[in-house]
């Protein structure tokens, strides 16, 4: 009750400093003080104390506008003939208001006919620019003005689309030759005014954005780091600013003293009372000595916004931390509709729980005509961690397409799922042919947990092509058309939670996510670099999640129980029990050393294997046998392992020296709970593996019971699960188990078979005994 | 209860097998099922497993059946949007989804069909009275004279026997035809069948309109009868001694059964039997129906009657007003009838009569038209599933046996769908080369192994096929008709007394040919297009081998429809018996080698006869069965042979008295041991392999039998026609 009261007036406050802050007239004086309070007259006698508004700026000498990049994933490839990349950007009321450009750096292939080939770009559904590409040598720049009042407060849609032609050759092959690189560091939104810089409300924090390689990140300089009672807060108010940037790459750090200048796509987060702030910010918010505050003030040595959470006392503090966390809980698991992508690609992908059908219009693709040779395509949907399908599961997808009478049998459609391929339909009669809902079986052997890609891909093929005249590459009549009247159906799949499944906590938080209790956090030290670590996973989880997860640090991990838990620390430092539940060998405690450093990798076993048996095929009757294992599996994806009853024992894995980082998942010792370990031979590896492994292309690898990171190849390795425990997650349903049934015996293939053999012979002996009873005997 | 136990547990087995082929399980795991189920069934096969494993292996393959429907089902039928493909993939779906339903119809009749059930004697003493039937409408009186002599000749107290011959051809209505020739033909008739029963000491009867065919015929006799038992033999089937008292004694244990049916034996090959020449070493085709069906009829109450052949009680057929005749199948309908009023059948796995078949292809499949219509009636007018009265079994049994004559459609329906696709590129079957192999696949051989199983030693491999193909090109027509205009098919009696001297085509075999032409075609056609298509040949020889399936059978088809010229009538049949040959007034010791309906052929040990002019005069003594007195049978000479002091002789009968008539029908007809033995000796199994070999290589050959009579034929096609009816 009291809680609630005081997130109330948490709230009015907010509100009330945002309206204040808009009253005041911006003050470009360098001689004035740096911080201004214009918070006189405002509740004094409450508890809460409102955060302070944003202070006029000092402004730095250089003329130089504001820039902030925009490219989510640094530098943007657009490959082969055709492609397509909306996402959004936030942009503060200020940065709106101000006049911007954009300016887009880019360098093509020399094999893209400029004459052929165009980039167009939208901001908000509007196209800006629309140019032919002919930037072979060196990067250009294109400075594009944005109209006034395009931009506006909170998300703008800015889309790139390539059209890409190959100079002479007409082969699919040479599509693979196309590209043009965006580059991250010249594409930028630049503002007219040097205010835009400014953040002024909390809301601005989802402004954050990318420095110019599409990183983002939270610097925490907090004095009390080290005392245990700041943890929790200090975990809580990550995973708000987590879920509140929702940046793809974002990653937090910790430091007790350095103040480090805050660059773009940077955030400086300053927690303290008072007297701890007091040698970062010389003049703190008025009222910070007496109430709770938040918000930004100004970095007075470079101008950039700082965010501040300050108070009397560390209970102070945390209120201020749960004015700007509590808007992002939730009070009980609510179901989402969409999975927040929109920051890196637009829309947000629809999250598909049970039989869905969806257009592709509202997956965000529209109709599109196409006249090259290799058209591709994508979109995005999200699954549920306790999503287990995929050995049996089939999508489909209704197309809506068409192709021109000169496109020959043996052209084909595929599909892909996450990169790899799901199906291919043939196109085999010529004469051209409109698809009507053409039903697509897609496999979903590639799903997983959380955003999953499909992309679709046409190969064309034609008789011009064959011939390749001069200029046949440039040609425009329409030669494939996909519609977005095309359905994607998802049917209902099996829903049962697995454990272990790192694949599901990278993508949705599972099951840390739906856990209503706080979650235990084990560290075997409190220190900046574990922090860094912990909150950088947290806040990867609460993203997934989409919600901050509680967590409540347990000095002794005799105090987790059975609950689930989180491990965070050098792995010589877990307790004994981890390594019994993880099946990791425990004499990685002490083997498991310092990456060497990046020297030349050693052989690749399974590589060299490979080799060898290709050198050795066609021997006797080995080689006749590994014939006809690879038949086996090129034609029906069986192999001779996957030939089995039921799942084997883990066996147990001892991390190499390569790895550098360490995801662990197991059942917590009564099976009930799940334990997850981050953890490294050191706390610096700690803190930079986690760095690294958090980035999106890295965590979006994380899968099966184990991953590890190598920073020497910055590759990631996924142990796959063998054994695990079903977590039910739904109400028990007969279609559902149906489902999961499907799933485990398409998993253990033998299984099925002896089922199928067992159950045939009862129903023998009963129909014998059955027509033994019934009719003539005689 | 315990029988409700039992039930309960049956269900409960059968619905974790649902369960459990009605998972989505992935291909891979099909795969392997299949593998798994594939092999397992093989060794049972191997291991010729019997009893429960006959049953095990048969709910091994419905496993994989029902897994194949699943899968067909959910996800191999075309859009709906693509109604070019929809529309023939649906017909197809159908075609199968029948197919699939007469499996479980005949799984359900035949999974454990009754034993033959051992010899029931009449208890002397206690004969009942019996009328036995032979209607008659158009038959040679030389052909009926044998049947009434073996009736009159069945070991039966005399006074209890009345045999009756019901004269449909001599009846008022012909003999006062407006049509002169009918009515002189009528006429002579009449007089020639009342002098013929005179001689045998048979009742001949008539009546005065030809009202309701062979059931009005029957009812008639029935009007001037009094016997208790009515036994119906068709004008060409002759009964073996032993007829009644092998199956008057079911009467006495059972007052409520209507009913002993025994298997039709026939001493004639039919036309396709005769022209692919597998009479002697393969299992007849009714020997499927009368060696398991009815028995498995039977074990449900469900044998029904087949026209002839048969013991019936009068008392039974009055409650239902005489024989039934709605339809053109009376015999079924009338059973049918009676079971729906509670009386009981029973069946008697032992051949007791033989009799003739239609020798021609064009009234082979005459006959077939008439049952197949018939039964299309019976669906119509008594639909069994929901004809009161009727057990659950009993509808189930008689929907099998009406709904098989439905085969024509699904059977043109896998003749015309690889077509679809080699010539139109229709895509009826959506499914990859994987999924083929996991589902088709194993659905075809799991069909193939199931049918082994079942009729193994009474049908082999691929025989079902061509016997259902050979008959779909002229009965489609004729089911649609009778399905379109139920009341339109009228009884046509089935010729079987004709026989084919010349080598010839036979007049209704075009379609044969043009078929066969068009799938050749599609055959080059899918070589062409595996060739400049190879993109997607996978899918083209997988039509292509479906196609390439019907061809052969299509080719083996020419060969049936390529009459082939034979000497002898009729079929000899082996007997070995004592006998004198007289000649000249000298008497030489003899054996009988072999009999037909026409004549015998008689080894003599005679020195000095020498060879013997055509047409010369003999006789032959021996004792009938059941006599001790020798009788004698006046013959023709027609040819000789010597082999050192064995002369071989083959004559003709010369019948004068009606005497004579008994003694021929004792030669023949008087011991039906010999019939089962004679079928005994062709039941072999030759397996799935190599019955199929076999038959490829049959098929190859009666493909150029059936191209060579075409194109040396084509000339004396007419010619050959004109003899075609041509009566010995």
């Amino acid at each position: 009750m009291m809680r609630h009261l005081l997130l109330a007036l948490t709230f009015a406050a907010l509100s009330n400093t945002l309206l204040h802050a808009q009253t005041l007239p911006f003050d470009m004086t360098p001689e004035r003080p740096a911080l201004t309070s214009p918070t006189e007259g405002q509740g004094g006698n409450g508890t809460v104390q409102p955060a302070p508004a944003v202070t006029p700026v000092v402004e730095p000498a250089e003329t130089e506008a504001f820039q902030r990049y925009i490219l989510p994933n640094g530098n943007l490839g657009l490959t082969g003939e055709f492609e397509d990349r909306t996402w959004s950007v936030y942009l503060t009321p200020r940065q709106a208001a101000s006049g911007a450009r954009l300016n887009l750096g880019y360098q093509n292939s020399i094999f893209v006919a400029p004459e052929a080939s165009r980039l167009s770009v939208e901001v908000n559904n509007t196209n800006i620019s629309d140019q032919p590409i002919r930037s072979p040598e060196s990067v250009s720049e294109l400075s594009l003005d944005i109209p006034k009042g395009l931009l506006k407060p909170g998300s703008n849609l800015i889309r790139l689309r390539s059209s890409q032609r190959h100079r002479t050759d007409c082969s699919i092959q040479s599509t693979y030759e196309l590209w043009s690189n965006i580059d991250a560091e010249k594409t930028y939104l630049s503002f007219a005014d040097n205010a835009a810089q400014v953040f002024q409300s909390l809301d601005d924090i989802r402004a954050i954005g990318v420095n110019e390689s599409g990183l983002t990140r939270f610097n925490f300089v907090v004095p009390a780091l080290e005392q245990p009672g700041t943890t929790i807060s200090l975990m809580r108010l990550a995973q708000g600013l987590a879920v509140l940037a929702d940046m793809p790459n974002q990653s937090f750090s910790f430091d007790t003293d350095h103040m480090i200048a805050s660059r773009p796509g940077e955030m400086t987060v300053l927690v303290g009372t008072p007297a701890e702030l007091q040698p970062y910010l010389p003049s703190l918010p008025t009222g910070a000595g007496s109430a709770p505050v938040a918000g930004f003030v100004e970095d007075p040595k470079t101008g950039t916004p700082v965010l501040v959470l300050t108070g009397p006392t560390w209970q102070a503090i945390r209120t201020a931390i749960e004015s700007i966390v509590a808007p992002t809980d939730v009070v009980a698991p609510v179901r989402r509709d969409v999975i927040t992508t929109q920051r890196w690609r637009a829309p947000d992908a629809p999250f598909l729980f049970s039989d869905t059908r969806l257009r592709f219009s509202q997956l965000g693709l529209n109709t599109e005509q196409f006249s090259g040779r290799r058209f591709r395509t994508d979109f995005a949907i999200g699954v549920p961690s306790d999503f287990y399908a995929a050995a049996y599961g089939e999508a489909v997808i209704l197309l809506d397409a068409a192709y021109s009478p000169n496109i020959l049998p043996g052209s084909h459609i595929d599909i892909y799922v996450n990169g790899s391929i799901a199906s291919t339909v043939p196109i085999t009669s010529s004469g051209g042919g409109i698809l009507r809902h053409l039903p697509i079986n897609v496999t979903m052997r590639h799903f997983r947990p959380g955003v999953n890609t499909i992309a679709i891909e046409a190969i064309l093929k034609t008789e011009d092509d064959t011939v390749c005249a001069p200029g046949a590459t440039g040609a425009e009549t329409p030669r494939f058309a996909l519609f977005d009247t095309s359905e994607f159906h998802m049917p209902d799949f099996a829903r049962i939670g697995q454990l272990p499944n790192l694949a599901a906590t990278a993508g949705t938080g599972a099951p840390y996510g739906r856990i209503l209790e706080a979650i235990p956090l084990f560290m075997d030290r409190i220190d900046a670099d574990t922090l860094s670590a912990a909150a950088t996973f947290l806040g990867r989880l609460a993203v997934g999640a989409g919600h901050p997860i509680a967590v409540e640090t347990v000095a002794s991990p005799a105090l987790i129980g059975n609950r689930s838990a989180i491990f965070i620390g050098s792995l010589s430092q877990m307790p004994q029990m981890v390594f019994t539940q993880m099946n990791i060998a425990e004499t990685s405690r002490n083997t498991w050393g310092p990456d060497p450093g990046g020297q030349a990798e050693g052989v690749d076993t399974q590589a060299a294997l490979d080799e060898w048996r290709q050198k050795l095929r066609g021997g006797l009757w080995s080689g006749q046998i590994n014939a006809f294992e690879a038949w086996l599996k090129r034609n029906f994806d069986i192999t001779l392992t996957s030939l089995r009853f039921a799942a084997t024992s883990e066996s147990s894995f001892t991390p190499s020296n390569e790895a550098s980082l360490l995801v662990a998942q197991g059942p917590s010792p009564d099976g009930n709970g799940t334990w997850t370990v981050v953890a490294a031979p050191t706390g610096r590896g700690l803190h930079e593996g986690m760095q690294a492994l958090s980035a999106q292309s890295n965590w979006e690898q994380l899968a099966g019971r184990i991953t590890t990171y190598q920073r020497g190849t910055k590759t990631v390795e996924a142990v796959p699960v063998n054994a695990f425990d079903f977590m039910p997650t739904q109400p028990a349903s007969f279609s559902n188990y149906r489902l999961i049934a499907a799933n485990w015996l398409s998993t253990n293939i033998l299984s099925y078979a002896v089922l199928l053999a067992g159950l045939a012979i009862i129903l023998g002996l009963a129909t014998a005994t059955l027509l033994g009873n019934l009719g003539r005997r005689r | 209860m315990r029988k409700a136990g039992i039930i309960l547990f049956w269900a409960i087995a059968s619905l974790c097998v649902i369960a459990l082929v009605t998972l989505p399980i992935n291909l891979q795991t099909q795969l392997i099922a299949s593998i798994a189920v594939v092999t397992f069934m093989a060794v049972l096969k191997i291991l010729r497993a019997e009893g429960t494993w006959r049953l095990t292996a048969l709910a091994f393959g419905t496993a994989i059946v029902m897994r194949y429907v699943y899968w067909r089902t959910t996800s191999t039928l075309p859009p709906l949007n693509q109604l070019e493909n929809f529309i023939p993939g649906f017909l197809l779906y159908l075609a199968e989804m029948y197919s699939v339903m007469m499996l479980a119809l005949s799984l359900f009749v035949v999974s454990m069909p009754l034993p033959s059930r051992p010899s029931r004697a009449a208890s002397p003493g206690k004969y009942p009275s019996v009328d036995v039937f032979v209607p008659t409408y158009n038959e040679d009186s030389h052909l009926l004279a044998n049947t009434l002599a073996a009736a009159k000749a069945m070991d039966y107290p005399a006074d209890k026997l009345t045999v009756w011959l019901l004269d449909d051809g001599g009846t008022l209505q012909k003999r006062t035809s407006a049509n002169l020739l009918e009515d002189q033909m009528a006429k002579a008739r009449h007089q020639e069948l009342q002098i013929l029963s005179e001689d045998l000491g048979v009742r001949y009867l008539t009546r005065d309109r030809n009202e309701h065919a062979k059931a009005g015929n029957l009812n008639n006799g029935m009007k001037h009868s009094q016997g208790e038992l009515i036994a119906v033999f068709d004008a060409d089937h002759a009964p073996a001694r032993d007829f009644l008292l092998e199956t008057v004694g079911y009467f006495e244990d059972d007052p409520r059964l209507f009913l002993v049916q025994t298997p039709h034996f026939f001493l004639n090959p039919d036309p396709v039997e005769r022209n692919l020449r597998t009479f002697e070493k393969m299992p007849s085709e009714n020997e499927m129906f009368y060696g398991i069906i009815q028995r498995g009829l039977d074990k449900w109450n469900a044998s029904f009657f087949c026209g002839s052949a048969a013991v019936l009680r009068r008392q039974a057929l009055d409650q239902t007003g005489g024989f039934s005749g709605v339809s053109i199948t009376e015999d079924c309908e009338t059973a049918i009838d009676l079971h729906a009023s509670g009386w009981n059948s029973v069946y008697v796995d032992r051949p007791l009569i033989a009799g003739l078949q239609p020798a021609t292809f064009a009234s082979f499949i005459g006959q077939r038209s008439r049952w197949a219509q018939g039964m299309m009636q019976i669906l119509r007018f008594k639909f069994p599933l929901l004809k009161r009265g009727l057990s659950i079994p009993q509808r189930l049994c008689y929907m099998s046996s009406t709904l098989f004559w439905l085969f024509p459609f699904p059977r043109t329906i896998f003749l015309f769908a690889p077509l679809c696709y080699l010539f139109f590129d229709l895509e009826i079957f959506t499914a990859s080369g994987g999924e083929f192999l996991g589902y088709t696949l194993a659905y075809m051989l799991v069909n193939l192994m199931m049918q082994n199983y079942l009729y193994g030693s009474f049908r082999w491999p691929w025989i079902s096929e061509l016997y259902e193909y050979v008959q779909t090109v002229h009965l489609l027509p004729a089911v649609v008709s009778a399905i379109v205009n139920p009341r339109k098919p009228s009884f046509k009696v089935t010729a079987k007394d004709e026989s084919v001297l010349v080598s010839r085509l036979s007049e209704i075999s075009r379609p044969f040919f043009i078929i066969f032409a068009v799938l050749l075609f599609a055959l080059l056609v899918t070589a062409y297009r595996v060739y400049t298509e190879p993109y997607k040949a996978d899918v083209t020889l997988v039509v292509g081998g479906w196609n390439l399936l019907n061809l052969i059978l299509a080719g083996c088809a020419l060969g049936v429809v390529s009459e082939r010229g034979e000497k002898s009538a009729t079929r000899r049949v082996k007997v070995t018996r004592r006998c004198e040959f007289g000649l000249d007034d000298n008497w030489y010791p003899a054996t009988i080698d072999d009999v037909s309906v026409h004549g015998a052929r008689i080894n003599v040990y005679a020195k000095s006869i020498g060879l013997l002019a055509v047409d010369t005069r003999g006789l032959i003594r021996f004792k009938p069965h059941g006599s001790d007195i020798e009788e004698i049978l006046p013959v023709a000479v027609r040819n000789t042979q010597v082999d050192g002091d064995i002369v071989t002789i083959g004559c003709q009968y010369l019948p004068e008295a009606a005497r004579h008539h008994s003694l021929v029908a004792d030669l023949i007809f008087a011991n039906s041991q010999q019939w089962t033995e004679f079928q005994l000796s062709r039941r072999g199994n030759p397996g799935l392999f190599r019955g199929t070999l076999w038959f490829f290589g049959l098929a190859f050959y009666q493909t150029s039998r059936g191209l060579a009579y075409f194109f040396s034929n084509r000339g004396a096609g007419d010619k050959a026609r004109k003899s075609a009816g041509a009566k010995k």
